[in-house]
Formats: C-alpha cells, sequence, structure tokens
C-alpha cells in the first residue's frame, strides 16, 4: 500500500550571509494511513522543523514530501492541495491561541481556507456545539476567551481548531509537554479516541519517551538534524541499535528503573 | 533533623479573595538526605520552599505553624538574618538557569562574588576559588568557561554552573525547585548524578521539587507527596512508589504513561483540583476519589502512619487500611 506521506533525502538549511546552518539533513520515512508515528529527540534535533516543513510553514531546501503520491512543494511554494486536510496542534496552547479571540471563532478560523459551501457546511452550529463537547468542552466555553480556560482546557479547544476542517492527517508537536501529568492522560486518552473515531494518521512529535512509546506505532529517533534510527516502537524500546538512542532510554528517569509493583497501580 | 516544618499553613490574600495555599504542612529533612517534594501544579511545592527561603511575596501571611532549620525557627528571622541564611547556609537552585545568572557578567566573576561576601577572602582568592568550583560541577576547562557570558553556554552548562553558586558557600541545605525541567534528557541525567554526587560528597542535604515521579524515583531517599497545598502521603520512596497508599498518588502513578499498556486508556483523575479559596471541609482530594466514604467529605483525616510495621511510611486519608 502507497503511504500517506513519504520524506525522501528531505533538508533544510538556514543561510545567513556565508554563513549556514544545517537544521535538518537527508531525512526519510513514511508514515502510513492510520498510523501515528513518533518522532523523538532533543532540543534542536530539528524534530519541529519537520513537522513545520510537512504543514508548510516551513520549506524544505532538499529533497520530496510526497502526501498521497503529490508533492508538497515546488520549490519554495506549497502546493496546497486540499484545504483543511493537514493540521497541526503545538506544544505552547497559551501562545497558539489568540487571546483577544473568543473560543468559537479560534475554533472556526482553519474554516477560512475552505471554499465558501464547504465552510458554511462544516462551520454550522451544530457542528461546532458537536466538536466542543467532543474535546471535552462544554457549549457555554465558546463564548470565552483562552484567559478563562485552564492548560489542558486550552489544549482541547487547539485540538477542536485542528479537527474542524476534518483533516485526515494531523502533526502533534509536543501537544501535552506543557501539561500536568494527570492532564496529560486525559489530553492523550483524547487524542487516541478521536484517531480511531475519525481515522486520523498522527506524527507525534516529542522529546518524552514514555509518551512515544505509549502513543505511536513507529518511530525515529533524531539526533543534530538526522534520523539515527527508525523501527517499531516495540522493537526500539526492546532493543536500540544506535548508541544515541541507548543514551536517551537509559537517561530516562523512570519508574521502570525501581520496578514498581504494578498490582498497586 | 536539620529542617523541620510543622503544621505550616500559608495564606495569600488579594484584593477580594483570601487563598489558602499550604495547610497543616509538615515535613523534615536529615542532615545528607535528599527528599523529593512531588505534586503537580498548585499543589503548593514551591510555596513551600519560598517559606523556607523567606521569599514570600507581601501580600502572604503564615497564620500556623513553625519552620525550624538548625534548631532556629526560620520564621522569626528579620530581614538581615535571612539574607544571611540564604545562599550561606541555604543554597537554592530553579528551573530557570537564566534567571539566576546576570548577563552581562562573566562567570568567574559572578561566582567570585558571592564566594567573596560569604568566605570573607580576598577577591583573587575568591575568584580563584570559583574556578575550582566550576571544575567540581564537572565543566571542562573552567578557565575558559569562568571568562565566558551566560548567552555562551548551553541550558545544562548554565544550570552547572547555577549549581556551581548555590554549592560555593558551602550550604548545609540545597533547595532545588524543578532544576532540571527546562533540559534534556540526557543533560538532565547527568545534572541529577551531579547533584547526588555532591550530596554524598559533602554531606549537603537537598530538597528537589518536582512534578515528576520518575525523577523522584532516581535520586531520591524519601519523597514527600502534595496536593493542593497539602502533604498526603510520605514516606521512603521505594514505600511511596511501590506501595502508594493514598489515592492521590496512586492515581498520579497510574496517570503516568511509562507502565501502560499502549492499547489501554490512561487512568486519568476525573474532575479537576480544588478552589483554594474555598477548601472543601473533607479531605481535600475526596470529590476526585474513587473510593471516598460519607466521612472523607466532612472531616480532614490527618497524616497517620500507613502501616504497622514501617513508621517512616505516612498518608492522610480516611481508608488507609485499604
Amino acid at each position: 500500500m502507497n503511504p500517506l506521506l513519504q520524506l525522501t533525502g528531505v533538508g533544510k538549511v538556514y543561510r545567513r550571509g556565508s554563513q549556514s546552518f544545517h537544521a535538518v539533513s537527508e531525512v526519510g520515512f513514511s508514515i502510513a494511513r492510520g498510523e501515528t508515528f513518533g518522532l523523538i529527540g532533543e532540543s534542536g534535533s530539528g524534530k519541529s522543523t519537520i513537522g513545520k516543513m510537512i504543514t508548510g510553514l516551513e520549506s524544505p531546501t532538499d529533497g520530496t514530501v510526497l502526501y498521497e503520491g503529490a508533492s508538497l512543494w515546488t520549490g519554495a511554494k506549497f502546493n496546497r492541495l486540499k484545504p483543511g486536510e493537514m493540521q497541526i496542534v503545538f506544544q505552547d496552547p497559551q501562545s497558539s491561541l489568540d487571546p483577544r479571540m473568543r473560543v468559537s471563532a479560534i475554533i472556526s478560523e482553519p474554516l477560512q481556507a475552505l471554499p465558501a459551501a464547504e465552510r458554511r457546511e462544516k462551520g454550522s452550529a451544530e457542528r461546532l456545539h458537536a466538536l466542543i463537547t467532543r474535546v471535552g468542552l462544554k457549549m457555554e466555553h465558546l463564548g470565552r476567551f483562552p484567559h478563562e480556560f485552564s492548560g489542558g482546557q486550552r489544549q482541547r479547544i487547539a485540538i477542536a481548531r485542528a479537527l474542524i476542517t476534518d483533516p485526515s492527517f494531523v502533526v502533534l508537536d509536543e501537544p501535552t509537554s506543557a501539561l500536568d501529568v494527570s492532564v496529560q492522560a486525559h489530553v492523550l486518552n483524547l487524542l487516541q479516541e478521536l484517531k480511531r473515531e475519525r481515522n486520523l494518521t498522527y506524527l507525534f512529535i516529542s522529546h518524552n519517551m514514555s509518551v512515544i512509546r505509549y502513543m505511536c506505532d513507529r518511530m525515529a529517533v533524531m539526533q543534530k538534524g538526522r534520523i539515527v534510527e527508525t523501527g517499531t516502537v516495540a522493537d526500539i524500546f526492546a532493543s536500540p541499535r544506535d548508541a544515541y538512542t541507548q543514551t536517551l532510554l537509559s537517561s530516562l528517569p523512570s519508574l521502570h528503573a525501581k520496578k514498581v509493583d504494578t498490582e498497586y497501580v | 533533623m536539620l529542617l523541620e516544618i510543622k503544621e505550616l499553613t500559608v495564606e495569600f490574600s488579594s484584593m477580594h479573595d483570601r487563598i489558602r495555599a499550604l495547610k497543616n504542612v509538615s515535613l523534615s529533612i536529615a542532615k545528607g538526605e535528599i527528599v523529593g517534594v512531588v505534586g503537580e501544579s498548585g499543589s503548593g511545592k514551591s510555596v513551600t520552599a519560598l517559606t523556607i527561603l523567606g521569599l514570600l511575596e507581601k501580600n502572604a501571611t503564615i497564620p500556623a505553624g513553625s519552620i525550624t532549620y538548625k534548631g532556629r525557627n526560620i520564621l522569626a528571622l528579620d530581614k538581615k538574618e535571612l539574607q544571611a541564611l540564604r545562599g550561606k547556609e541555604i543554597g537554592m537552585v530553579f528551573q530557570e538557569p537564566m534567571t539566576a545568572l546576570h548577563p552581562t557578567m562573566r562567570i568567574g566573576d559572578q561566582l567570585a562574588e558571592v564566594i567573596h561576601r560569604h568566605r570573607k577572602i580576598s577577591y583573587r582568592e575568591a575568584y580563584q576559588q570559583a574556578v575550582v568550583s566550576l571544575a567540581e560541577v564537572q565543566i571542562n576547562d573552567p578557565e575558559l568557561v569562568a571568562r565566558k557570558f551566560p548567552f555562551e553556554l548551553s541550558g545544562g552548562m548554565r544550570q552547572r554552573v547555577v549549581i556551581a553558586l548555590a554549592m560555593s558557600a558551602p550550604p548545609d541545605l540545597l533547595i532545588a525547585d524543578e532544576p532540571t525541567t527546562a533540559l534534556d534528557v540526557t543533560i538532565q541525567h547527568e545534572i541529577l548524578k551531579l547533584m547526588q554526587e555532591l550530596s554524598a560528597k559533602r554531606g549537603t542535604s537537598i530538597m528537589l521539587i518536582t512534578h515528576d515521579l520518575g525523577v523522584v524515583a532516581q535520586v531520591c531517599q524519601r519523597v514527600v507527596v502534595m496536593y493542593a497545598g497539602e502533604v498526603v502521603e510520605t514516606g521512603t520512596t521505594e514505600e511511596v512508589l511501590r506501595q502508594p497508599k493514598h489515592p492521590y498518588t496512586q492515581a498520579l502513578i497510574g496517570a503516568l504513561p511509562d507502565l501502560a499498556e499502549p492499547d489501554q486508556p490512561l487512568s486519568a483523575i476525573p474532575g479537576e483540583t480544588p478552589d483554594l479559596r474555598n477548601r472543601p471541609c473533607g479531605c481535600v482530594f475526596a470529590s476526585r476519589c474513587a473510593h471516598s466514604l460519607p466521612v472523607c467529605l466532612e472531616e480532614p483525616p490527618v497524616l497517620e502512619q500507613a502501616l504497622l510495621e514501617a513508621s517512616s511510611h505516612q498518608v492522610a486519608c480516611w481508608r488507609r487500611d485499604m
């Protein structure tokens, strides 16, 4: 089966004068429809840049990004194939939600990219109500402003905004890294449920190994702009081959280390 | 005990409200011990640290409780005595190293200034000492780093400098509030190891405030679990993480993706943290608890021994026999 998304030899070089910085080099992986693919790495590894090159926020300087077999980039021009087909959820809902917009306007904003008829259909009051309750908020929340919500609630708003256009593919860039553990659990559960209900495909970007292990089917480990290891989550966690992956796994301060009795948990 | 907090209550008042941020918090730290204080946002873990350091905002009041450090009541100290205590006796490390460092002063000078002040030695000697202390936090080429400015260093290097700064006096107690939260896991691993080594080598006690149970498991001997401004459970790390007795501790461990089966939903805690302006009259966790009884809604449980055989393990729960 053809992959939904395929990256081949993707690179991103930032240049200033005679200096150049290779943020991403020769990155290749593919994501099948319905899969959750994890991208893990430390700060500066280039994982977020990849998310941006897939969603059209940064143009690659090398390689090809294919979505359903069609190239997403012609030089620095992003070919918007089907508007709303792809969405992104960012780490910090504090900065990714406009503080002066009401929740209803925030959630409906991605519809601006759609043709008028589709916009009316997808932006109907019933759909908005159904979506806001589906992500665990209430209808009366639609009239409020972002500052009236907790971090977890704000991330639910960001998720609703991503889903309003009925995307097939969602990039999740550290979606729970700013949240408390108990709140993170709610958001991860919600993301899993939504994926099943809507046949979504996720690219899950995170620095958190435990979250990647829990959420993803396959994963790639990034270091300094390059992929050092790709494989199924089960394989990589059981027997990491690359030295850097091994270091990452052994650095993880985890309850595994102390062999917690799970029967009490 | 080096530090002993007894039934500490802290309130913040604004124009309209009074928020009880801490209620009857008791905890102690022995010499050389690393104690983890763990909790989520709003649990009161940072307020506890700020109270010890005498760094609470002006709108804070302490209606009850005591903090005894080496037999002295810290809450009775005046500004000058507190200043002498901070830095010299009690060091601190916060989450964001950049906020603790002077942005336009070279690393060596920043360290030398503190050492010069606390140890009453000449500036020249203090500078030499500064280079030594950089080497002690395992910075390669300390002479070179001493001549650099904070912005020239990575986050992990900056946090090493802050630890060197905090340890320079050297203090008997180090309060570290989320010291590795802004760092990558591999760097976090090194910083935690470094803190452990410094503690073992010099007998420094560490109060490690964190939201991360994994960090507690890695470095702490004892742990204090806080929820909504109260201590709900305390014991050795082994006791609390292996056999958590408080439903909140159990739920917190259950919410971690670390041990979860990928195809099973995570056991998320229902509801939200209580409004600290109107604390519930019973147990602070009762409204979210799967095991609550009528008594839980009416009377607050006190921190008591969880099991007959282990006196170190204490829990504030009406159903501790569970």
